[in-house]
Protein backbone atom coordinates (compact mmCIF):
# COMPACT_ATOMS: atom_id res chain seq x y z
CA UNK A 1 0.00 0.00 0.00
CA UNK A 2 2.74 2.37 0.88
CA UNK A 3 4.70 2.10 -2.44
CA UNK A 4 1.21 2.20 -4.23
CA UNK A 5 1.05 5.47 -2.18
CA UNK A 6 4.63 6.42 -3.69
CA UNK A 7 3.89 6.01 -7.53
CA UNK A 8 0.62 7.92 -7.70
CA UNK A 9 2.17 10.74 -5.54
CA UNK A 10 5.23 10.34 -8.65
CA UNK A 11 2.71 10.19 -11.17
CA UNK A 12 0.80 13.21 -9.74
CA UNK A 13 4.11 15.35 -9.06
CA UNK A 14 5.28 14.49 -12.67
CA UNK A 15 2.29 15.97 -14.52
CA UNK A 16 2.36 18.75 -12.15
CA UNK A 17 5.51 19.33 -13.60
CA UNK A 18 4.55 18.80 -17.02
CA UNK A 19 1.91 21.58 -16.56
CA UNK A 20 4.54 23.71 -15.32
CA UNK A 21 6.77 23.11 -18.63
CA UNK A 22 3.09 23.16 -21.01
CA UNK A 23 1.51 26.18 -19.92
CA UNK A 24 1.79 29.92 -21.04
CA UNK A 25 -0.08 31.57 -18.39
CA UNK A 26 2.29 32.88 -15.45
CA UNK A 27 -0.15 32.34 -13.13
CA UNK A 28 -0.69 28.45 -13.45
CA UNK A 29 2.88 28.32 -13.76
CA UNK A 30 2.97 29.72 -10.47
CA UNK A 31 0.64 27.46 -8.74
CA UNK A 32 1.98 24.29 -10.35
CA UNK A 33 5.21 25.25 -8.44
CA UNK A 34 3.49 25.97 -5.01
CA UNK A 35 2.23 22.59 -5.52
CA UNK A 36 5.44 20.83 -6.34
CA UNK A 37 6.59 21.88 -2.88
CA UNK A 38 4.58 19.61 -0.63
CA UNK A 39 4.43 17.10 -3.53
CA UNK A 40 8.17 16.55 -3.21
CA UNK A 41 8.60 16.80 0.63
CA UNK A 42 6.13 13.56 1.14
CA UNK A 43 7.92 12.06 -1.87
CA UNK A 44 10.53 12.22 0.12
CA UNK A 45 9.19 10.84 2.78
CA UNK A 46 10.37 14.51 4.80
CA UNK A 47 7.53 16.36 5.84
CA UNK B 1 13.86 30.14 -26.19
CA UNK B 2 10.03 31.10 -25.70
CA UNK B 3 9.07 33.37 -22.74
CA UNK B 4 7.26 30.81 -21.62
CA UNK B 5 9.79 28.50 -21.16
CA UNK B 6 12.01 30.65 -19.36
CA UNK B 7 9.17 31.79 -17.15
CA UNK B 8 8.87 27.57 -16.02
CA UNK B 9 12.27 27.21 -15.45
CA UNK B 10 12.46 30.25 -13.15
CA UNK B 11 8.96 28.91 -11.28
CA UNK B 12 10.13 25.76 -11.40
CA UNK B 13 14.00 26.35 -10.00
CA UNK B 14 11.82 28.58 -7.13
CA UNK B 15 9.87 25.30 -5.87
CA UNK B 16 13.42 23.53 -5.88
CA UNK B 17 14.87 26.09 -3.52
CA UNK B 18 11.67 25.91 -1.14
CA UNK B 19 11.62 22.57 -1.10
CA UNK B 20 15.18 22.25 -0.14
CA UNK B 21 14.55 25.23 2.53
CA UNK B 22 11.88 23.77 3.86
CA UNK B 23 12.89 19.85 3.78
CA UNK B 24 16.09 20.67 5.73
CA UNK B 25 14.27 23.00 8.58
CA UNK B 26 11.67 19.58 8.72
CA UNK B 27 14.99 17.45 8.69
CA UNK B 28 16.80 19.71 11.33
CA UNK B 29 13.77 18.25 14.00
CA UNK B 30 14.50 14.80 13.81
CA UNK B 31 17.28 14.92 15.86
CA UNK B 32 16.76 14.75 19.18
CA UNK B 33 17.69 17.28 22.09
CA UNK B 34 20.09 17.54 24.04
CA UNK B 35 19.83 15.51 27.57
CA UNK B 36 22.75 15.61 30.34
CA UNK B 37 23.01 12.14 31.99
CA UNK B 38 22.74 13.74 35.82
CA UNK B 39 24.66 12.16 38.67
CA UNK B 40 21.50 9.94 39.36
CA UNK B 41 21.53 7.90 35.81
CA UNK B 42 22.51 4.62 36.36
CA UNK B 43 21.79 3.37 33.01
CA UNK B 44 20.38 4.37 29.96
CA UNK B 45 18.76 1.76 27.96
CA UNK B 46 15.91 2.06 25.24
CA UNK B 47 12.18 0.88 25.41
CA UNK B 48 13.06 -2.14 22.85
CA UNK B 49 14.65 -3.61 25.14
CA UNK B 50 11.08 -4.05 27.16
CA UNK B 51 9.44 -4.83 23.46
CA UNK B 52 11.86 -5.94 20.40
CA UNK B 53 9.38 -4.80 18.46
CA UNK B 54 10.10 -1.39 18.70
CA UNK B 55 13.78 -1.64 17.53
CA UNK B 56 14.54 0.33 14.49
CA UNK B 57 11.88 2.19 14.72
CA UNK B 58 11.15 5.83 15.59
CA UNK B 59 9.16 5.14 18.32
CA UNK B 60 11.64 3.50 20.30
CA UNK B 61 12.90 6.23 22.72
CA UNK B 62 15.46 6.59 25.54
CA UNK B 63 14.59 4.87 29.09
CA UNK B 64 16.48 6.70 31.57
CA UNK B 65 17.35 4.42 35.26
CA UNK B 66 17.95 5.85 38.37
CA UNK B 67 18.50 3.41 40.65
CA UNK B 68 19.29 4.02 44.31
CA UNK B 69 21.66 1.99 46.67
CA UNK B 70 18.95 0.59 48.63
CA UNK B 71 15.81 -1.30 47.62
CA UNK B 72 12.62 0.30 47.25
CA UNK B 73 9.70 1.17 45.52
CA UNK B 74 9.58 1.98 41.98
CA UNK B 75 8.39 4.98 39.65
CA UNK B 76 8.17 5.74 35.86
CA UNK B 77 7.84 9.26 34.96
CA UNK B 78 6.40 10.26 31.25
CA UNK B 79 7.42 13.24 29.74
CA UNK B 80 6.88 14.05 26.02
CA UNK B 81 3.66 11.98 26.00
CA UNK B 82 2.11 14.88 23.69
CA UNK B 83 5.46 17.00 22.34
CA UNK B 84 3.53 19.94 21.83
CA UNK B 85 3.48 20.49 25.48
CA UNK B 86 6.77 20.93 26.81
CA UNK B 87 6.43 21.61 30.71
CA UNK B 88 5.88 17.80 30.85
CA UNK B 89 9.25 17.06 28.83
CA UNK B 90 11.27 19.83 30.78
CA UNK B 91 10.09 17.89 34.19
CA UNK B 92 11.50 14.57 33.19
CA UNK B 93 14.78 15.95 32.05
CA UNK B 94 14.96 18.16 35.16
CA UNK B 95 14.69 14.80 37.31
CA UNK B 96 17.24 13.20 34.86
CA UNK B 97 19.84 15.77 35.30
CA UNK B 98 19.15 16.86 39.21
CA UNK B 99 17.56 13.84 40.94
CA UNK B 100 19.65 10.97 42.81
CA UNK B 101 17.55 8.05 44.38
CA UNK B 102 18.51 7.26 47.89
CA UNK B 103 16.29 4.13 47.98
CA UNK B 104 14.14 2.38 45.18
CA UNK B 105 14.00 3.24 41.62
CA UNK B 106 13.09 5.64 39.01
CA UNK B 107 12.77 5.36 35.05
CA UNK B 108 12.25 8.63 33.15
CA UNK B 109 11.12 8.28 29.64
CA UNK B 110 11.57 12.18 28.63
CA UNK B 111 10.16 11.42 25.33
CA UNK B 112 7.61 8.96 25.20
CA UNK B 113 6.27 9.79 21.71
CA UNK B 114 9.82 10.24 20.11
CA UNK B 115 8.29 9.98 16.73
CA UNK B 116 6.08 13.37 17.98
CA UNK B 117 8.63 15.46 18.25
CA UNK B 118 10.36 15.37 14.88
CA UNK B 119 7.31 17.10 13.53
CA UNK B 120 5.07 19.59 14.88
CA UNK B 121 1.35 20.15 14.30
CA UNK B 122 0.39 21.80 10.37
CA UNK B 123 -1.61 25.09 10.81
CA UNK B 124 -0.44 25.81 14.10
CA UNK B 125 2.23 28.43 13.84
CA UNK B 126 3.78 27.17 16.52
CA UNK B 127 7.40 27.09 16.58
CA UNK B 128 9.76 24.26 15.89
CA UNK B 129 12.02 24.86 18.78
CA UNK B 130 12.82 27.06 22.23
CA UNK B 131 15.58 28.09 23.68
CA UNK B 132 16.37 28.11 27.38
CA UNK B 133 18.84 30.62 29.08
CA UNK B 134 21.31 28.39 31.62
CA UNK B 135 24.15 29.58 33.35
CA UNK B 136 26.39 27.70 30.73
CA UNK B 137 24.61 29.37 27.24
CA UNK B 138 21.59 28.42 25.67
CA UNK B 139 19.90 25.03 25.68
CA UNK B 140 17.48 24.47 23.08
CA UNK B 141 14.61 21.92 22.87
CA UNK B 142 11.87 21.10 20.89
CA UNK B 143 8.27 22.08 20.39
CA UNK B 144 6.63 19.06 18.45
CA UNK B 145 3.50 17.71 17.40
CA UNK B 146 0.41 16.05 19.46
CA UNK B 147 0.96 12.85 18.03
CA UNK B 148 3.20 10.69 16.16
CA UNK B 149 4.81 11.74 12.72
CA UNK B 150 2.26 11.41 10.00
CA UNK B 151 5.74 9.93 8.50
CA UNK B 152 5.81 7.08 10.90
CA UNK B 153 2.51 5.89 10.86
CA UNK B 154 0.45 6.51 7.80
CA UNK B 155 -2.40 7.21 7.07
CA UNK B 156 -4.97 7.56 9.68
CA UNK B 157 -8.46 5.83 9.47
CA UNK B 158 -11.74 7.68 8.70
CA UNK B 159 -12.32 6.47 12.49
CA UNK B 160 -9.64 5.38 15.23
CA UNK B 161 -11.12 2.25 16.94
CA UNK B 162 -9.40 1.64 20.02
CA UNK B 163 -8.58 -1.91 20.34
CA UNK B 164 -9.10 -3.06 23.49
CA UNK B 165 -12.58 -1.17 24.17
CA UNK B 166 -14.20 -0.93 20.67
CA UNK B 167 -14.32 2.88 21.92
CA UNK B 168 -14.28 5.32 18.59
CA UNK B 169 -12.59 8.84 18.24
CA UNK B 170 -11.48 11.15 15.47
CA UNK B 171 -9.34 9.04 12.86
CA UNK B 172 -6.32 11.31 14.12
CA UNK B 173 -6.36 10.03 17.24
CA UNK B 174 -4.94 6.98 16.20
CA UNK B 175 -1.26 8.68 16.20
CA UNK B 176 -2.28 9.97 19.40
CA UNK B 177 -0.26 8.14 22.51
CA UNK B 178 -2.84 8.98 25.34
CA UNK B 179 -5.25 7.15 23.39
CA UNK B 180 -3.31 4.12 22.47
CA UNK B 181 -3.23 2.35 25.96
CA UNK B 182 -2.98 -0.83 26.37
CA UNK B 183 -1.04 -1.25 23.02
CA UNK B 184 -1.08 -3.98 20.99
CA UNK B 185 2.40 -5.47 19.79
CA UNK B 186 1.39 -5.88 16.15
CA UNK B 187 -0.40 -2.65 16.11
CA UNK B 188 0.35 0.53 14.67
CA UNK B 189 3.53 2.36 15.87
CA UNK B 190 1.83 4.64 18.24
CA UNK B 191 0.19 1.28 19.85
CA UNK B 192 3.54 -0.46 19.90
CA UNK B 193 5.04 2.32 22.10
CA UNK B 194 1.85 1.90 24.04
CA UNK B 195 2.96 -1.86 24.53
CA UNK B 196 6.80 -0.76 24.95
CA UNK B 197 5.56 1.07 28.13
CA UNK B 198 3.12 -1.46 29.73
CA UNK B 199 5.67 -4.28 29.11
CA UNK B 200 8.46 -1.72 30.81
CA UNK B 201 5.98 -1.07 33.68
CA UNK B 202 4.92 -4.75 34.14
CA UNK B 203 8.55 -6.42 34.13
CA UNK B 204 9.96 -3.72 36.46
CA UNK B 205 6.84 -4.04 38.62
CA UNK B 206 6.78 -0.42 38.65
CA UNK B 207 5.24 0.89 41.88
CA UNK B 208 3.73 4.70 40.50
CA UNK B 209 3.49 6.10 36.74
CA UNK B 210 3.32 9.67 36.16
CA UNK B 211 2.32 10.51 33.23
CA UNK B 212 2.97 14.60 32.53
CA UNK B 213 1.22 16.65 30.49
CA UNK B 214 -0.27 20.09 29.91
CA UNK B 215 -3.50 21.84 28.75
CA UNK B 216 -5.10 24.75 26.97
CA UNK B 217 -6.52 27.34 29.16
CA UNK B 218 -10.08 26.92 27.98
CA UNK B 219 -9.84 23.29 29.06
CA UNK B 220 -11.71 21.87 32.36
CA UNK B 221 -9.03 19.42 33.35
CA UNK B 222 -6.54 21.75 34.14
CA UNK B 223 -4.27 22.38 37.30
CA UNK B 224 -4.95 19.32 37.89
CA UNK B 225 -4.15 15.35 38.93
CA UNK B 226 -6.27 12.60 37.08
CA UNK B 227 -5.73 9.41 39.03
CA UNK B 228 -6.86 5.97 38.80
CA UNK B 229 -9.20 4.81 41.17
CA UNK B 230 -6.66 2.35 42.87
CA UNK B 231 -4.39 5.49 42.86
CA UNK B 232 -6.61 7.91 44.41
CA UNK B 233 -5.53 7.73 47.68
CA UNK B 234 -2.25 8.22 47.12
CA UNK B 235 -3.38 11.56 44.80
CA UNK B 236 -5.29 12.53 47.46
CA UNK B 237 -2.97 12.44 50.04
CA UNK B 238 -0.66 14.70 47.46
CA UNK B 239 -3.23 17.17 46.66
CA UNK B 240 -3.48 18.31 50.63
CA UNK B 241 0.50 18.17 50.50
CA UNK B 242 0.16 20.30 47.35
CA UNK B 243 -2.11 22.75 48.87
CA UNK B 244 0.27 22.83 51.85
CA UNK B 245 2.85 24.36 50.04
CA UNK B 246 0.09 26.70 48.32
CA UNK B 247 0.04 25.21 45.31
CA UNK B 248 -3.97 25.20 43.73
CA UNK B 249 -4.49 21.85 42.24
CA UNK B 250 -7.39 19.82 41.71
CA UNK B 251 -8.11 16.14 41.90
CA UNK B 252 -10.28 14.28 38.71
CA UNK B 253 -11.13 10.67 39.11
CA UNK B 254 -9.78 9.10 35.75
CA UNK B 255 -13.48 8.65 33.95
CA UNK B 256 -14.12 4.93 33.50
CA UNK B 257 -15.68 5.32 29.96
CA UNK B 258 -12.50 7.20 28.21
CA UNK B 259 -10.22 4.82 27.15
CA UNK B 260 -6.81 4.20 26.31
CA UNK B 261 -5.46 7.11 28.51
CA UNK B 262 -2.60 6.35 30.63
CA UNK B 263 -4.95 6.86 33.94
CA UNK B 264 -6.89 4.58 32.50
CA UNK B 265 -5.10 1.40 31.29
CA UNK B 266 -2.33 1.27 33.07
CA UNK B 267 -4.42 1.13 36.33
CA UNK B 268 -6.78 -1.83 34.56
CA UNK B 269 -3.89 -3.66 32.90
CA UNK B 270 -0.61 -3.48 35.12
CA UNK B 271 -0.24 -3.25 39.14
CA UNK B 272 0.80 -0.01 38.79
CA UNK B 273 -0.64 3.45 40.49
CA UNK B 274 -1.09 5.52 37.31
CA UNK B 275 -1.88 9.31 37.82
CA UNK B 276 -1.61 12.00 35.11
CA UNK B 277 -1.00 15.85 35.59
CA UNK B 278 -2.09 18.70 33.69
CA UNK B 279 -0.69 22.50 34.00
CA UNK B 280 -2.00 25.56 31.52
CA UNK B 281 -0.01 25.82 28.18
CA UNK B 282 -1.38 29.09 26.39
CA UNK B 283 0.34 27.84 23.34
CA UNK B 284 -1.70 25.25 22.51
CA UNK B 285 -5.35 26.64 23.20
CA UNK B 286 -7.31 28.05 20.79
CA UNK B 287 -7.74 31.02 22.06
CA UNK B 288 -3.93 32.36 21.79
CA UNK B 289 -3.20 35.30 19.59
CA UNK B 290 0.54 35.21 18.27
CA UNK B 291 2.49 31.79 19.03
CA UNK B 292 5.98 32.29 18.85
CA UNK B 293 8.38 30.88 21.21
CA UNK B 294 7.81 33.40 24.10
CA UNK B 295 4.49 32.71 24.38
CA UNK B 296 5.58 28.65 24.55
CA UNK B 297 8.12 30.54 27.87
CA UNK B 298 5.96 32.97 29.34
CA UNK B 299 2.29 31.60 28.38
CA UNK B 300 1.62 35.54 28.33
CA UNK B 301 -1.10 36.44 25.57
CA UNK B 302 -3.02 39.47 26.14
CA UNK B 303 -6.86 37.16 24.49
CA UNK B 304 -6.67 34.94 27.41
CA UNK B 305 -6.33 38.05 29.91
CA UNK B 306 -9.40 39.26 27.78
CA UNK B 307 -11.09 35.55 28.55
CA UNK B 308 -10.54 34.99 31.87
CA UNK B 309 -12.33 38.61 32.12
CA UNK B 310 -15.16 36.98 30.88
CA UNK B 311 -15.51 34.05 32.74
CA UNK B 312 -13.97 31.62 30.18
CA UNK B 313 -10.94 29.85 31.43
CA UNK B 314 -10.68 27.24 33.95
CA UNK B 315 -7.26 28.69 35.74
CA UNK B 316 -6.40 32.40 36.73
CA UNK B 317 -5.24 34.26 33.88
CA UNK B 318 -3.41 37.63 33.84
CA UNK B 319 -1.00 39.42 32.15
CA UNK B 320 1.72 37.40 34.01
CA UNK B 321 0.34 34.31 32.27
CA UNK B 322 1.87 30.56 33.13
CA UNK B 323 5.43 30.75 32.38
CA UNK B 324 7.18 27.60 31.68
CA UNK B 325 8.87 27.99 35.19
CA UNK B 326 6.05 28.18 37.17
CA UNK B 327 4.25 24.83 34.83
CA UNK B 328 7.41 22.90 35.45
CA UNK B 329 7.64 23.52 38.69
CA UNK B 330 4.42 22.16 39.65
CA UNK B 331 5.08 18.75 37.61
CA UNK B 332 8.28 18.24 39.53
CA UNK B 333 6.80 19.74 42.70
CA UNK B 334 3.91 16.68 42.37
CA UNK B 335 5.93 14.15 41.70
CA UNK B 336 7.87 15.34 44.83
CA UNK B 337 4.83 15.30 46.78
CA UNK B 338 3.67 12.24 45.61
CA UNK B 339 6.61 10.24 46.26
CA UNK B 340 6.24 12.24 50.25
CA UNK B 341 2.47 10.81 50.10
CA UNK B 342 3.82 7.04 49.43
CA UNK B 343 6.34 7.36 52.08
CA UNK B 344 4.04 8.38 54.60
CA UNK B 345 2.18 5.54 53.62
CA UNK B 346 4.70 2.88 52.96
CA UNK B 347 7.32 3.30 55.15
CA UNK B 348 8.69 -0.15 54.37
CA UNK B 349 8.90 0.56 51.40
CA UNK B 350 10.01 3.82 51.01
CA UNK B 351 11.05 5.85 47.47
CA UNK B 352 13.38 8.90 48.78
CA UNK B 353 15.70 10.90 46.21
CA UNK B 354 17.38 14.31 46.42
CA UNK B 355 18.27 16.99 44.55
CA UNK B 356 14.29 17.48 43.37
CA UNK B 357 14.70 21.31 42.38
CA UNK B 358 12.38 23.19 44.13
CA UNK B 359 9.20 25.54 43.36
CA UNK B 360 10.34 28.49 44.56
CA UNK B 361 14.31 28.25 43.11
CA UNK B 362 12.20 27.14 39.79
CA UNK B 363 10.36 30.72 39.87
CA UNK B 364 13.30 32.46 41.00
CA UNK B 365 15.69 31.28 39.08
CA UNK B 366 14.24 29.38 36.13
CA UNK B 367 14.38 26.21 34.43
CA UNK B 368 18.06 27.26 33.71
CA UNK B 369 19.66 27.42 36.77
CA UNK B 370 18.85 23.53 36.96
CA UNK B 371 20.11 22.09 33.35
CA UNK B 372 23.64 20.68 33.61
CA UNK B 373 26.08 21.90 31.15
CA UNK B 374 26.92 19.53 28.05
CA UNK B 375 29.76 17.06 28.88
Amino acid sequence: MFYVYLVILAVVLALTVWVLFDTKKLSLQITAAMVIVPLLLRLLMIK
Amino acid sequence: MQKHRITAIVCFAGALVASALAGASFLSMRKPDLIVRGPGVTEKKMLSEWFSGLKGTAGDTEVYVMRGSDDGASMLILGGTHPNEPAGHLAAILFIENVVPRTGTLYVIPRANASGFTANDPQEGAPQRFTIQTPNGPRVFSYGSRATNPIHQWPDPNVYIHASSGQTLSGSETRNLNRGYPGRPDGTLTEKVCYGIVQLIRQQKVTITVDLHEASPEYPVINAIVAHPKAMQLASDTVLGLEMQDIKISLEPSPVNLRGLSHRELGDFTDTLPVLMETANASQGRLRGRTDEALVLTGKDKWYVRAAKLGRLYVPYDEHGHPLEERVGRHVTAISELMNSWNLEHPEMPLEVEGVPDYEGLLTKGVGAYLLPPK
